[in-house]
């Protein structure tokens, strides 16, 4: 339809974007907006900026990132064991498809009081957040497994492979980028359902600033935390994302 | 009568294929409701605190019409929302992939956006906008936008390989490459961020419900919950999850269809 703009003029073009966003950002606040709706981005800068509240912000995001992390690393490894246990026994595949579906389609809200009653208000973020890096990590690690071309294949049953080595040599590394991927997709999904389990009782969190400034009206408080919430995402999905180049690149 | 003796050893594996067929595909579920019930059972939980499944299905039958009105209101808002956002985000993707300086100006902001924490926007719109059900719509509208003017953008750009250049050799007008080259060629990617978009725009329709409390599935788990009624509080997660994977179904089938029509 068009030809291409060039990386160089793309890379200019994406910030000359960015900047038009902020200073539209800045002049919506100061003319139409105000304290109580839109506030101006340099008003929120300021109460981000400020140090009577840096405290505050500071160990929002450490109990949020806390609670992230731990969702991250649990959804990742049960969704590993069941892609790897389902692909090694198919049998079980059907069923566990249509499980780790239902898993991931019960709200969290509706999550979040089950697992305050079978842990505690500081460990259910982590354990609303696996919920959905389990599922994303299951089908991007079944889809991958299944990835390898069937020539590969063929390669490897006329070499007379046991289905061990199979899986080691050609399966898993085929699986990887697939993987890596899933990695990279999972992270915003682990923040959003660390933010939700906090809503319902944890001690400290972004989502915890969150639910307060909205129910307080306090909304330079509630863009502030929305703010850090969305800087928390991109800063851990920029550095997946190079995680995810890097693997594509070497794997090809 | 020995025609049933004659067949009766087949008529007993007949009789045992289809609960097995059950169990293997749906064994998963079942051993969840089964750990469930006894999860209930051994810790001697008040029905108010955790009720069990079959407090919830007793609850099902007794006020149908409740689940019923509010699973129709959220279902509404979650599709009247998608379908909105998703046309926004097509046609926006369209036209400004007439545009190179405009898609590249716009794209790399999408993507930032797409990636944002969309939980963490619902309050903050729903502050902006005031509590009413046409935040909500606005809510899944955005929620929806962003997957679909993403995936179709991309789709747009990535024609197979020297197919632009063919069309404009045969002297093809901009609006014949557009219709005839580039939505065909975006389909799939569109059909991708249909499934995405329609998982999200379900749990976005209830998460702003649950906040605002105006009505519909959020909006009575959030009553039910602080009424302690918890038989309904989580007989409406129910109903929420069943919408959620029927949703996801259909759009996986559309998905595939999509991809068999054009590809």
């Amino acid at each position: 339809m068009h030809t291409d703009v060039s990386p160089v003029n793309r890379l200019l073009l994406g910030s000359a974007g960015l900047v038009a966003l902020l200073v539209a950002w800045e002049i919506a606040g100061r003319v139409f907006g105000g304290e109580y709706t839109w506030p101006a981005l340099s008003t929120i800068l300021v109460m981000l900026g400020d140090e009577a509240q840096q405290p505050v912000f500071g160990r929002a995001v450490l109990a949020t990132l806390q609670s992230t992390g731990m969702g991250y690393v649990i959804g990742i490894s049960t969704g590993l064991a069941l892609a790897v246990t389902s692909h090694l026994l198919p049998i079980l595949k059907p069923g566990s498809d249509r499980l780790a579906a239902v898993v991931n389609s019960v709200p969290p809200i509706a999550l979040a009081p089950i697992f305050l009653l079978m842990l505690s208000r500081e460990t259910t973020p982590g354990a609303v957040a696996s919920i959905h890096v389990f599922f994303i990590v299951y089908v991007s690690m079944t889809s991958g497994l299944l990835s390898a071309s069937q020539a590969h294949h063929d390669l490897f049953t006329a070499l007379g492979a046991t289905s061990r080595s199979r899986f080691r040599l050609l399966e898993l590394p085929a699986a990887l980028p697939a993987l890596v991927s899933g990695l990279r997709l999972a992270w915003p999904a682990a923040l959003i359902g660390a933010i939700i389990g906090e809503w319902f009782g944890a001690p400290r969190g972004i989502g915890i600033l969150i639910i307060n400034a909205m129910q307080n009206f306090q909304i330079v408080l509630l863009w502030s935390a929305v703010l850090l919430a969305v800087v928390t995402s991109l800063v851990f999905y920029g550095l997946l994302t190079l995680l995810e180049r890097a693997t594509y690149r070497h794997i090809r | 009568m020995s025609a049933m003796v004659q067949h009766a050893p087949r008529l007993l594996m007949r009789g045992f294929q289809l609960p097995t067929r059950i169990v293997s595909k749906y064994w998963g579920i079942l051993l969840l409701l089964i750990g469930w019930q006894l999860w209930i059972v051994v810790n001697q939980f008040n029905p108010i605190v955790m009720p069990s499944p079959m407090g919830v299905l007793r609850d099902f039958m007794a006020y149908p019409e409740v689940y019923l009105e509010n699973a129709a209101i959220t279902l509404l808002v979650a599709i009247v929302g998608l379908v909105g956002g998703m046309l926004i985000g097509s046609s926006l993707a369209v036209a400004t992939g007439l545009s190179p300086l405009l898609s590249g100006l716009l794209s790399p902001l999408a993507v930032l956006f797409s990636s944002v924490p969309v939980v963490a926007l619902i309050p903050v719109i729903a502050r902006l906008l005031g509590y009413n059900l046409s935040t909500e719509l606005a809510i899944v509208v955005i929620i929806s936008f962003f997957p679909s003017f993403v995936f179709v953008s991309t789709g747009l750009r990535d024609t197979p390989a020297g197919s632009n250049d063919l069309f404009k050799v045969l002297g093809a007008s901009t609006w014949a490459t557009l219709l005839r080259l580039a939505v065909p060629s975006a389909m799939p990617n569109f059909a991708i961020a249909l499934r995405l978009a329609a998982a999200h725009a379900i749990l976005a329709a209830m998460v702003a419900e649950f906040l605002m409390g105006t009505s519909g599935l959020g909006f009575i788990f959030a009553k039910t919950k602080d009424e302690l009624q918890t038989e309904q509080a989580f007989g409406a997660s129910i109903v929420a999850t069943v919408i959620s994977v029927v949703a996801f179904l259909i759009a996986s089938r559309i998905e595939h269809r999509i991809r068999d029509h054009y590809t």
